[in-house]
Formats: C-alpha cells, sequence, structure tokens
C-alpha cells in the first residue's frame, strides 16, 4: 500500500535505511528494550491582599497551571532516551506555551553496585540544590511555591532551570557515604521573548542570549538518605545586544553557590538551603562602559516537613531574600532611590501548608504566607509604587500524576 | 469521650482498628509482620545484601552481574509492606526512595520500578520476567520453619 503511494527514490532508501537501523539497533538489545510513559498537572489558585503574584490573585488567580508528560526508552543497561514536553502558566512570569522540557541521551558508561559514571546529551536539567531539577512538578516540591533560593516568580529560572548541553555524572559508596556528583556544560541559547520583558526593561528593541554556561553539583546521601548534603555552583552570563545605530550593549554575569542540608526521619523533615547570588552588570554604549554594578544578593530558608500519615502531611517555613547582601536593611538602596521604599529589597516569607494524597496519582496543597517585603514581586504585575510591604498570600492546587 | 464497649461488635470493631493500627505502625521489631526479598528463578545465587539492594531499589544499578537487565517491582507507596520492606532491608524511608524515583522519571534520567496492585501480581510478574525483583510479605510457616532465613526466599519456577 504505502509504496504504491510513494514514487521509487531517496525517500523511500531513507526510509528503508532507517527501518533497517532500528532493526540492527532493537535486535541488539532484544529483550532489553523497557519504556515508561509518565506525566503531571496541576492546577494552582492564589490569593493575596494587595499584591499580586501569578496574575490578578488580589482578586483570585488561576492563572498558576503546571503540565507535561515524558517518554523514556532503555535499550539495554548502557543506553537510555527520554524526552519531556511541558506547559506552564504563573502570571506574567510564565506563559503557557509548550516547550521541550528535556531531550536526552544517556549513556552509562561505568555501572556497578559501588560506583556509576556515564554522560549525557541534549537538552538536560540542570542540577541545583535540591528541587531545581523538578521545580515544576508539584509532587517533588515541598510546597505549592518554591522557597526564593529557586526564584519561583523571579527572572533567573530561564538561565538555570534546563538547557542544551553535555552532563556528566558519577555515582560512589563508601560506607554510609553514597556521593553523587552532576557536571554539565550548557551551550549558547536564546531567550523567549515573554522572559526578555521581564529581564530586560528597553524602549528599543533587543536581543538576549545566554552565553556559555556551567553548573556542578556534589552530594553526599548519608546513612540511606537519613542525610543528604549537596553543594551546587552555577556559572553563567546574559547577553543584550541593540541594533548597530543604537549600539547599546550588556553583560549580564551570574554566579551562584547553593548550600543544601536535609535530615529525614520518619516523620519529620528539615531542609536549610542557602544561597549567594553574583550579579555583575556591564553596559557599554558604543563601546564605551556606562554602568558597572557588582551586587551579590542571597537567599535561604529553614523548612520543617512533617508527614501525619501515608496520606497527610504538613510543613512550615521560615524564608528569606535580600537583593543586597551589604544593605540587609535596604536604607543604602533608598538612599540612593529618592522614593524608592527599602523594603523593596528585601522579602520575608513565613509559610505554613498542608498536603492530602489521598493515593499514589492525585495531590492537593494549601498554603498560607505571611510576607514582609516586595522583592519577590514581578514589576510588570505590580506597577510603581509598590502597594503594601507587608502582605499575605493563600494558594491552592490540585494535581495528578501517573 | 465514651466509648460504648458493651457489645460483641463494638469489641470486633475496635479489635480491627487495633490491628489496622498495628498494621500501619509495623516496625523493624515487628515479628510478626517482615518482609521477603523474592527475584526471579535465575537470580537465585546472587547473594543481596543492603548495599545490592539500595542500588537496585534506587535503580542505581541497571543489570545484574550476569548482565540480565534489572526489572524492579514495587507495592504502592501506601501499603504497609512497603514501608516495613523498605525499612528493614535498605534501611531507607519509602517518601525518600519516591523522592528519588520521581527524580528520575521528571528529569529523563532513569525509569522508575514497576508499581503493581497486590501481592498475588508482584509474586505473577517477578516469576514471568527475568531479572525480576520484588517483594512480599513474610509467611508465617517460613518464620518458624527457617527460624528468619538469612538466605533469600527465592520461588523456583522451573517451568518458565
Amino acid at each position: 500500500m504505502t509504496d504504491r503511494l510513494h514514487k521509487p527514490g531517496a525517500p523511500r532508501r531513507c526510509v528503508r535505511l532507517s527501518a533497517a537501523l532500528a532493526a540492527i539497533c532493537f535486535s541488539a538489545a532484544a529483550g532489553a528494550i523497557e519504556y515508561q510513559v509518565h506525566g503531571y498537572a496541576a492546577q494552582g489558585f492564589v490569593l493575596s491582599s494587595d499584591n499580586d503574584f501569578f496574575g490578578d490573585s488580589t482578586e483570585g488567580s488561576f492563572d498558576y497551571y503546571e503540565a507535561g508528560i515524558n517518554a523514556a526508552v532503555q535499550l539495554g543497561p548502557q543506553l537510555l532516551f527520554s524526552a519531556q514536553g511541558a506547559v506552564r502558566d504563573a502570571g506574567i512570569s510564565d506563559d503557557g506555551t509548550v516547550r521541550i522540557d528535556y531531550a536526552l541521551a544517556d549513556y552509562r558508561l561505568v555501572a556497578d553496585e559501588s560506583i556509576q559514571a556515564g554522560l549525557r546529551a541534549g537538552k538536560v536539567k540542570n542540577a541545583l540544590g535540591f528541587y531545581n531539577e523538578t521545580r515544576d512538578v508539584v509532587f517533588t516540591r515541598p510546597s505549592i511555591l518554591l522557597p526564593t533560593v529557586y526564584s519561583d516568580n523571579q527572572n533567573q529560572r530561564s538561565l538555570i532551570f534546563t538547557s542544551p548541553g553535555a552532563q556528566m555524572y558519577a555515582g560512589l559508596v563508601t560506607g554510609a557515604h553514597e556521593w553523587s556528583f552532576t557536571g554539565t556544560l550548557n551551550a549558547e541559547r536564546d531567550v523567549r521573548k515573554s522572559d526578555e520583558r521581564l529581564l530586560v526593561m528597553l524602549s528599543a528593541p533587543f536581543d538576549l542570549r545566554i552565553g556559555d554556561s556551567w553548573n556542578v553539583q556534589l552530594m553526599d546521601s548519608i546513612d540511606g538518605g537519613r542525610w543528604q548534603l549537596a553543594y551546587s555552583h552555577f556559572s553563567g552570563q546574559f547577553r543584550l545586544k541593540t541594533a548597530p545605530e543604537i549600539s547599546l550593549a550588556g553583560r549580564f554575569d551570574v554566579d551562584l553557590d547553593v548550600f543544601s542540608a536535609r535530615y529525614n526521619a520518619e516523620r519529620f523533615t528539615v531542609t536549610a538551603e542557602y544561597v549567594v547570588i553574583g550579579n555583575e552588570i556591564l553596559l557599554t554604549f558604543g563601546g564605551i562602559p556606562v554602568v558597572r554594578t557588582d551586587v551579590r544578593a542571597d537567599s535561604g530558608y529553614l523548612q520543617a516537613e512533617y508527614r501525619v500519615d501515608p496520606r497527610w502531611s504538613v510543613m512550615a517555613r521560615m524564608d528569606s531574600f535580600y537583593r543586597d547582601r551589604n544593605d540587609r536593611n535596604g536604607r543604602r538602596f533608598a538612599a540612593a532611590n529618592p522614593g524608592a521604599d527599602r523594603r523593596s529589597q528585601v522579602s520575608h516569607d513565613f509559610t505554613v501548608g498542608i498536603n492530602w494524597r489521598p493515593d499514589e496519582h492525585w495531590g492537593v496543597w494549601a498554603e498560607h504566607h505571611w510576607i514582609n517585603g516586595t522583592a519577590t514581586l514581578q514589576s510588570l504585575e505590580n506597577p510603581p509604587p509598590v502597594r503594601e510591604q507587608r502582605w499575605r498570600m493563600f494558594m491552592l492546587m490540585a494535581g495528578y500524576k501517573f | 469521650m465514651r466509648f460504648n464497649l458493651t457489645t460483641s461488635f463494638s469489641w470486633r470493631r475496635w479489635l480491627a482498628v487495633l490491628l489496622l493500627s498495628v498494621s500501619v505502625a509495623a516496625s523493624p521489631q515487628d515479628k510478626t509482620f517482615a518482609a521477603d526479598v523474592i527475584v526471579s528463578p535465575s537470580l537465585s545465587e546472587i547473594a543481596l545484601d543492603r548495599s545490592l539492594l539500595r542500588a537496585v531499589f534506587t535503580m542505581r544499578v541497571r543489570e545484574w552481574p550476569d548482565g540480565t537487565p534489572v526489572r524492579v517491582f514495587v507495592l504502592p507507596d501506601d501499603n504497609p509492606l512497603s514501608d516495613v520492606f523498605y525499612r528493614e532491608r535498605l534501611g531507607m524511608y519509602s517518601y525518600v526512595l519516591r523522592r528519588a524515583w520521581d527524580r528520575m522519571v521528571f528529569t529523563g534520567t532513569g525509569l522508575a520500578p514497576t508499581v503493581v496492585g497486590s501481592e498475588k501480581e508482584m509474586i505473577e510478574r517477578v516469576r514471568s520476567t527475568p531479572g525480576a525483583i520484588g517483594f512480599v510479605r513474610k509467611r508465617e510457616s517460613s518464620e518458624s520453619r527457617y527460624e528468619r532465613p538469612r538466605t533469600l526466599l527465592v520461588m523456583l519456577t522451573k517451568g518458565q
């Protein structure tokens, strides 16, 4: 049937060649091929006082959802292919367009009981702290909203989340310690238009790209995961270009150092993470430097989770973020920017939450935030002047995974 | 708060609740509630110590020493037997394992174990799948007959 519909020629030879290659590949791995398909979907609701977060939340916002579907095929013990398509909407900070979350080939070089190592290539997830890699899957988060270490409503998620590149991973067991290492080299890539407007406010047309970046993570999981300690580093840069007649260019270097610690007991888990973010900005006009700043932000949290029973759990978290760790009360910023509120430079968030998992597929989350400071707000969603520095937020989310 | 325990019906109900809570709160000290590893017949010679079991159930190894692909079967996380097995044999909590599996599944870096609905299905799947490993409730008879055997309870399925 198919043959009659196709004229003889290159395309058909191509199909035959592919079929032959596939047959060789599949027969070589006969009996060892295994595949899985998984997915997730969750809808959120945000209700806040005074300020808007993830949409028009002072009126109640449903402008917050996430969904994805993935497939993984294992061709023998060495080779694994996987890809995930995802959508996410989060007010102004994400727009619900479909994207490839990851698409990679994983080749295992060493696969022993006590030592493993391998390579991945394609679009890979960057290991940063405990939650970055799966940050859009609510089932893997401790709460609906991630702590500010992960900049969930800020603009660096496009830089650190996922990127084309090559990754090396290794694992080593020594006594009670399970060491794991991930190192990633990311290729240069474009920034989506919807993200550009969050990162740079410029009336002239411009293009923003992410230059070469790299990241590493070293984790020690002790005694079957009772203790988990990790250090992660990310180094990358945004490059701004405008038309030659404007001749404005910029380079924004971003370096993150994340220190993570977690204690897992039978009923409770205590987690703490701290990040220092170096933001170095260089703007040139006609090749001459006009702006040069070097500011270090930092953020940290202490979080406790308690599993009441296999279905119910509760959590509480203290979370703080400072745009400039050398100006923690924001007074220097206020002095340099007359009329600006110093508390726009900080955010202290106390959160309590509850989670119900009726079965392995469904989950419902609810949490309440008491927030002092407006550093985590999007200015496009909250045009200055900011309405209130002390505000509250209630979030609900229901999700399904398989 | 007052409880009416005067009828036999109430007693039965409270006994059921009591048994339920014992099974939910089963701890490593529970001699009446233990888990056994089961493997494919071809794997009967492999010594499965805690270190290898951890490597297998955290999906860090993908093949057995003889080259057979590892196929891991588990019961749902909220099955009390899962909890007992992970604690007794792996020295891990089920939520820590689930976190590791979810991380692999949603980063495309590995396959998760196959979840089966019941111990009966577990036995059938492990029996019929080469390289398979799973776990079942330790039978009371095996407890007394073998005095908590240190070796594996291997399913002999020569017909496969």
